[in-house]
C-alpha cells in the first residue's frame, strides 16, 4: 500500500478567506462589467424578494400575538376539543413557517438563475 | 439504568466520528465526501447542534412554569431560520468566511471590527453555552440524585474529553445522526405518555384545573431557595419533621429542602411564576417577567429570537459544510421543516407536566420535568426505561450544542483575540470549558430560558444589523459597524448583566429593562446606519457586495 501524502484541502472560497491580509481584502474586490451588471441585477431582484420573504414574517409573527390578545374569545373556543390559543401558537406556526420557507427559497433560485 | 443510557450515546458519537475519519483518508475521498454532503444532510446536522437542553427540557419546563406562552419561544428558534434564509445564508457562504469576525474583516477589511466581533462570539457562547451545564446539572441531580455541581463537573469532564478524542472531526455526520436520535428520543416518549397516561388525564391535560389545592400527599425538593406566599392556614411537614400548620404570611424554603404537604392543602404561590392552569398560566402570549404588557413581551422575545438565530456562533460554521451559495441556502430551508418536526412535541411534555407534575413550579424544578414524566404515570420497569430514553436524548441534547458551542469559542479566543497554533487551540478548549464549568456553578437559580433568550438578545443586537447591512448596504463603513456593534453589545448585554445581578424589575418598566430586544435591535441599526451615512466606504466596496450577490461559480474565478 503506498502513502499518499497528506494534503489539506480547502474550497476556493475558504483558501480566497485565508489568503486575506489582515488590514485589506487581500485582493481588491472587482468585477468584469458584464458580471457587474448581472450582479446588480440578481441583487436588487434578492433583495426584494428578502424584503417581502422578511415583511410576511414579520406580520405573520407579530400579528398573531395581537389577534390573540384582541379576541380573546377567539383562543378560549375549541377545536377537536383542544382550544384555537394552544393550536395557533403550538401547531399552526410550524407548517406555515415551513412552506414559506420553500417558497422563498424558490423565488431566490429562480431570480439566480434567470439573470 | 441512567448510565446506560447515558454511555451509549456518548459512544456511539464518538464511534461516527473515529469511523467518519478513518473512513476519510486520502485526499479525492475528502473532497468528495466534503462536495456531496447534500443539504438534507446538512440540515439535519444544522438542527442537530442547533437543539439543545434548552429545547428539549427548557420548552417543556417552562410551559409549566410560565404557561402556555413559553411555546413562542421555538416559534421564534425555527422562524429564525427563514431570516437566515432570506438574508444572509448564501452569501455568507460566498464569502467563504466561517465565522463572523471573519465575515467582518472579509467586507470591511477592519482588524479592530473583528476583534470586537470576537468579544460579542464569547458573550454570545457563554450566554449560550451555561444553561447547557446548568441542565445537565440539574437532570442529573433529579434522575439520580447526585448533587448539582457534580453533575456540572462531570459534563465539563463528558465536553472536554469527547473533543480532545477528536470525536466531533466527523461533524457533519454526527450531528446529522444526533439530530435523529434526538427527534426519536423526543417523540416516541410522547407518544407513548399520550398513550399510557389514559383518557381522563388526557381531558385534564387539554382543560387544566388551577392548581390550587394538592390531590395528593406531595413532596416538594426544593432545587433553589424559594420564598412561599401562603394565603389560608396550610399544614406542611418540613424534611421528617412532625406535621405543623402555616399561619398566612410569606416563608423561605432553603435550598435542597423537601416539604411535604397532605392531600387538600392549598397550594402556596410563588413569586414570578404562574400557578399551573390558572388565567396567567393560559394566556398565550409570552410573558415570563410579568410586565403587564404581554404583547410587547412576546415582540421582544420574537425580535430576539428570530434575528438572533443568525448571529449564533456555532450554527453559522455549519454552513460553510455546505458547497456553495446554493446549498447553504437550501440548508436553511430544510432545517425550517426539520426543527418544525421536532417543535409540534414540547406541548405535549408542557400539557401533561402542568397536571402531572405541577409541583415543579413551587420547586423551581420545572426544566427536569420531561424527565420526570415518564416515572409519574408508570412506576415499573417501562416506566424507567423511557426515563432513560429522555435522559439519554437530553444528554445528546447537551453534548451537541456544548461541544460546538466549545469549539466555537476555543476559535474565537484562538483564532481571532491571540492567534496561535492547534496545539494552543486544544488547550484553550479545556481552558475554555472550565471557565464555562464555574459560571455555571452559581447560576442554578437562573433561568435556562432567561439565559437562552439572553444569547439570542445579544446576537440580534450585534451580529445582525452587521450581517445584514453587510450583506445588502454598499455604503456601511467599518466605523459604521463598529460603532453599531458596541451600540448593540453594551445595551443587550449591560442590561442583561444588570438583570442577572440585581434581578429583573417588576412592572411596566420590565417590558424596557427584562427583554431589550425590542428596542436595543432598531438602535443597534439607526447607528450603524447614521454613523456610515457620516463617512465614505473605500471604492471597491461595492463591488466586494456585489460578489456577494453573484451566482455560484463566478464569484470565485
Amino acid at each position: 500500500m503506498t502513502r499518499q501524502r497528506r494534503v489539506a484541502v480547502t474550497s476556493p472560497q475558504t483558501r480566497m478567506a485565508l489568503a486575506r491580509r489582515p488590514g485589506a481584502p487581500g485582493r481588491l474586490p472587482h468585477l468584469a462589467p458584464d458580471d457587474a451588471d448581472r450582479a446588480w441585477r440578481t441583487y436588487r431582484e434578492q433583495r426584494r424578494q428578502a424584503a417581502v420573504a422578511v415583511a410576511v414574517v414579520v406580520l405573520l409573527l407579530f400579528g398573531l400575538p395581537v389577534v390573540l390578545a384582541v379576541l380573546p374569545q377567539l383562543g378560549e373556543s375549541r377545536v377537536a376539543g383542544i382550544r384555537v390559543a394552544w393550536l395557533a401558537v403550538g401547531v399552526l406556526p410550524y407548517p406555515v413557517l415551513a412552506a414559506l420557507a420553500f417558497w422563498q427559497l424558490r423565488r431566490a433560485e429562480r431570480a439566480e438563475d434567470r439573470t | 439504568m441512567i448510565a446506560a443510557a447515558i454511555l451509549p450515546v456518548v459512544l456511539v458519537t464518538l464511534l461516527i466520528g473515529i469511523h467518519g475519519v478513518a473512513a476519510m483518508r486520502t485526499t479525492s475521498d475528502f473532497l468528495v465526501a466534503s462536495r456531496r454532503i447534500s443539504p438534507m444532510v446538512n440540515a439535519a446536522a444544522v438542527a442537530g447542534e442547533y437543539l439543545s437542553a434548552a429545547s428539549f427540557l427548557g420548552v417543556a419546563g417552562l410551559m409549566v412554569k410560565n404557561g402556555v406562552g413559553a411555546l413562542w419561544y421555538p416559534v421564534g428558534f425555527t422562524a429564525g431560520y427563514i431570516a437566515m434564509l432570506a438574508l444572509v445564508a448564501a452569501p455568507m457562504r460566498r464569502t467563504g468566511a466561517l465565522t463572523v469576525p471573519d465575515f467582518a474583516e472579509a467586507r470591511l477589511g477592519s482588524p479592530a471590527l473583528r476583534k470586537l466581533s470576537a468579544v460579542v462570539v464569547l458573550v454570545i457562547g457563554g450566554l449560550y453555552a451555561v444553561p447547557q451545564f446548568q441542565a445537565a446539572g440539574l437532570v442529573l441531580n433529579v434522575v439520580s440524585g447526585a448533587p448539582y455541581w457534580f453533575g456540572v463537573v462531570l459534563a465539563g469532564a463528558a465536553v472536554s474529553v469527547t473533543l480532545a478524542l477528536g470525536g466531533m472531526r466527523a461533524a457533519t455526520y454526527v450531528q446529522a445522526f444526533q439530530f435523529v436520535l434526538k427527534l426519536v428520543l423526543f417523540t416516541v416518549p410522547a407518544v407513548w405518555l399520550l398513550v399510557v397516561a389514559g383518557p381522563d388525564t388526557r381531558r385534564d391535560a387539554l382543560e387544566p384545573l388551577e392548581f390550587t389545592t394538592f390531590h395528593r400527599e406531595t413532596s416538594v425538593q426544593f432545587q433553589i431557595g424559594t420564598e412561599l406566599v401562603v394565603a389560608e392556614p396550610t399544614p406542611v411537614r418540613v424534611g421528617d419533621g412532625s406535621v405543623r400548620e402555616l399561619a398566612p404570611g410569606r416563608y423561605a424554603a432553603a435550598e435542597g429542602s423537601r416539604w411535604t404537604f397532605p392531600a387538600g392543602a392549598a397550594v402556596p404561590e410563588v413569586d414570578g411564576a404562574a400557578r399551573p392552569g390558572s388565567t396567567e398560566w393560559l394566556q398565550p402570549l409570552a410573558d415570563p417577567s410579568d410586565t403587564g404588557h404581554p404583547v410587547l413581551a412576546t415582540w421582544s422575545l420574537l425580535m430576539a429570537t428570530v434575528l438572533g438565530t443568525m448571529g449564533l456562533p456555532h450554527i453559522i460554521v455549519r454552513f460553510h459544510t455546505s458547497p456553495d451559495g446554493r446549498s447553504a441556502r437550501r440548508t436553511a430551508a430544510i432545517t425550517v421543516g426539520l426543527l418544525g418536526a421536532f417543535y409540534l412535541f414540547p406541548v405535549v411534555y408542557g400539557a401533561l407536566g402542568a397536571v402531572l407534575r405541577p409541583e415543579l413550579y413551587l420547586a423551581g424544578a420545572t426544566d427536569t420535568v420531561v424527565v420526570a414524566l415518564p416515572a409519574t404515570v408508570d412506576t415499573g420497569t417501562t416506566g424507567a426505561v423511557f426515563t432513560a430514553l429522555l435522559t439519554a436524548g437530553a444528554s445528546a441534547a447537551f453534548l451537541a450544542t456544548s461541544l460546538g458551542l466549545l469549539l466555537a469559542l476555543s476559535g474565537a479566543v484562538s483564532h481571532d483575540l491571540v492567534p496561535g497554533t492547534l496545539r494552543r487551540l486544544r488547550l484553550t478548549t479545556f481552558a475554555v470549558a472550565g471557565v464555562i464549568v464555574l459560571l455555571a456553578l452559581p447560576a442554578a437559580r437562573f433561568d435556562v430560558g432567561l439565559l437562552v433568550t439572553s444569547a439570542f438578545a445579544v446576537a440580534a443586537s450585534t451580529f445582525c444589523p452587521l450581517l445584514v447591512l453587510g450583506i445588502w448596504w454598499p455604503r456601511l463603513t467599518a466605523s459604521g459597524a463598529i460603532a453599531g456593534v458596541l451600540v448593540g453589545l453594551v445595551s443587550s448585554a449591560g442590561v442583561i448583566g444588570a438583570n442577572l445581578a440585581l434581578g429583573v424589575p417588576s412592572g411596566g418598566i420590565a417590558v424596557v429593562l427584562g427583554q431589550p430586544a425590542l428596542w436595543s435591535v432598531p438602535l443597534a441599526f439607526a447607528t450603524m446606519i447614521l454613523v456610515s451615512l457620516r463617512g465614505e466606504p473605500p471604492p471597491w466596496a461595492t463591488a466586494a457586495l456585489l460578489r456577494l450577490h453573484l451566482g455560484d461559480g463566478v464569484a470565485t474565478r
